[in-house]
């Protein structure tokens, strides 16, 4: 109850520095909001460009999502003390874990720097950000594998990156799932990416939203919609079938 | 490097502990190719440790092992892997995969890249699919292995092992889940491998079965093996 209470009062007092208690905020709230109500449509002159935009949103996740999960396939052994000396393992894991840290946003960025803006620096940011995160879930997935089937195939004499493929293939379906969640993931990380000119859908939002061009920005965040919602249910199929 | 003494196994007053006491405490045991050997006992008395140690995944706390003539603690576990086969009680199949795809795993460590790719060649597949027509398989091979029963799983197991070309097989309560036929049929199977100079270690409870079956047969109680 104290607990409560007291997060209330500091709530009060950071309204009070944004600004947020102010009451004629909230009738500007409702004049915006009626205004953006008025001149909500879709603009069907600038579908074929927000097609456009999803399309290329789309390619970029892809290619995030098997350039990372290449990545993280081959990285993630190194990463486990089953398959690596221990503090090898644990360096290893030291340095993903810092670079994970490193949100998709400036990995953006930095690539906006390196290759240029476009949807060449949104890709390139993609494949770093999901092979650090799949880095991370595969060698936690490789480390709850049964531990009796690890030491027969150690007898066996495998070791290395086919000791970890065999692991890998034994815990396909959280893989599967793994790569699915990335997926879904990436979809909508890559609709923010434009933001900071990395291609894709979020930089045309960002241009139609500065000319408050309403009804265009509209039409934008509903073909950014429709490709979210179809890649979730593709993704929701496929894990039905596995 | 290839060790071929007289005996493939050898343990001299081998001791063990968890960090709980003496589980093993003087163990003695003298193996020759192409013995079959069974290892009974009750629940805990360290049968499945024992085992372990054989194959390498343990370090025993004193005393000295030797397999196929090379001491353990002179580096020797990677010398002696591939040739030792160990069959876990829960038999540690990959259960998503197929038959044939589990008795292939064997021939990873040979060939990685083939393994990697599951590009095998033409004589390796073949192979395979003859061992596993030996075992009573063959119309099996392409089945995924979790919808084996569990005779069946038993045999991928063993198939496993002959592709492996393992001398020395170590075998944890084979047959403790089977009936008694399908049971003395894979004891059978198992004990058949003696022929190829295939040395056999088996943790056995079913009394009647391992003194049908077994040369030898040693009890392991209080630490000591009998
Ligand atoms: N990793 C471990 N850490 C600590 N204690 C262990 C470990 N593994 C086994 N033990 C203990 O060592 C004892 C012997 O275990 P082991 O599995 O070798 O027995 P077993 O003879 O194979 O028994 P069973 O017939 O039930 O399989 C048991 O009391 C067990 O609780
Ligand atoms: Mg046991």
């Amino acid at each position: 109850m104290r607990i409560l209470l007291s997060t209330f009062i500091t709530l009060l007092i950071f309204s009070y520095l944004l600004d947020v208690a102010n009451p004629l905020l909230w009738t500007k709230l409702g004049t915006n909001a009626a205004l953006f109500l008025s001149e909500l449509r879709i603009e069907w002159g600038v579908m074929n460009d927000a097609l456009f935009a999803v399309y290329e949103t789309l390619v970029i996740s892809l290619f995030g999502v098997s350039g990372g999960v290449l990545l993280a396939y081959l990285l993630a052994p190194l990463a486990s003390p089953l398959i690596m000396p221990p503090a090898a393992a644990a360096a290893f894991r030291t340095l993903a874990n810092f670079v994970r840290s490193v949100p998709a946003v400036v990995w953006a960025i930095f690539f906006v720097i390196l290759a240029g803006p476009g949807p060449r620096a949104g890709a390139l940011a993609l494949v770093i950000y999901t092979s650090i995160y799949l880095i991370k879930f595969f060698y936690e997935t490789l480390e709850a594998v049964d531990r009796e089937l690890y030491n027969s195939l150690k007898v066996m004499g495998l070791s290395g990156l086919p000791l970890a493929f065999a692991l890998y293939t034994h815990a396909k379906r959280h893989i599967v799932t793994q790569i699915l969640f990335m997926l879904e993931y990436n979809v909508r990380t890559a609709t923010i990416l434009g933001l900071v000119g990395a291609g894709g859908v979020g930089y045309y939002i960002a241009h139609y939203l500065s000319l408050l061009n309403y009804s265009a920005v509209m039409t934008f965040v509903i073909a950014t919609l429709a490709l979210v919602i179809t890649i979730d249910l593709v993704s929701y199929a496929v894990r039905r079938i596995i | 490097m290839k060790f071929q003494l007289q005996h493939p196994v050898f343990l001299r007053n081998v001791s063990f502990n968890y960090g709980n006491g003496l589980l093993l405490r003087d163990v003695n045991l003298l193996v020759d190719y192409g013995e079959a050997v069974a290892i009974m006992g009750r629940s805990g008395a360290g049968k499945t440790t024992l085992l372990k140690i054989i194959s390498g995944l343990l370090k025993p706390t004193g005393g000295y092992v030797e397999v196929f003539g090379c001491p353990m603690s002179f580096g020797c576990v990677k010398h002696i892997r591939r040739r030792i086969a160990y069959i876990p009680q829960n038999l540690a199949l990959i259960e998503s995969e197929t038959a044939l795809y589990n008795v292939l795993l064997a021939r990873a460590p040979n060939k990685p890249l083939r393994f990697i790719t599951s590009l095998w060649s033409r004589s390796d597949v073949e192979e395979a699919l003859g061992v596993l027509k030996a075992v009573g398989l063959g119309d099996k091979a392409k089945t995924k292995v979790e919808k084996l029963s569990g005779g069946e799983k038993q045999r991928v197991a063993i198939a496993r092992a002959i592709f492996q070309r393992a001398d020395v097989l170590l075998a944890d309560e084979p047959v403790s889940s089977l009936d008694f036929d399908t049971a003395e049929a894979i004891v059978d199977m198992l004990i058949s491998l003696k022929s190829k100079g295939i040395t056999i270690i088996a943790v056995m409870h079913d009394r009647e079965l391992a003194f049908k079956y077994f040369d030898k047969i040693y009890v392991l109680e209080n630490g000591v093996l009998k």
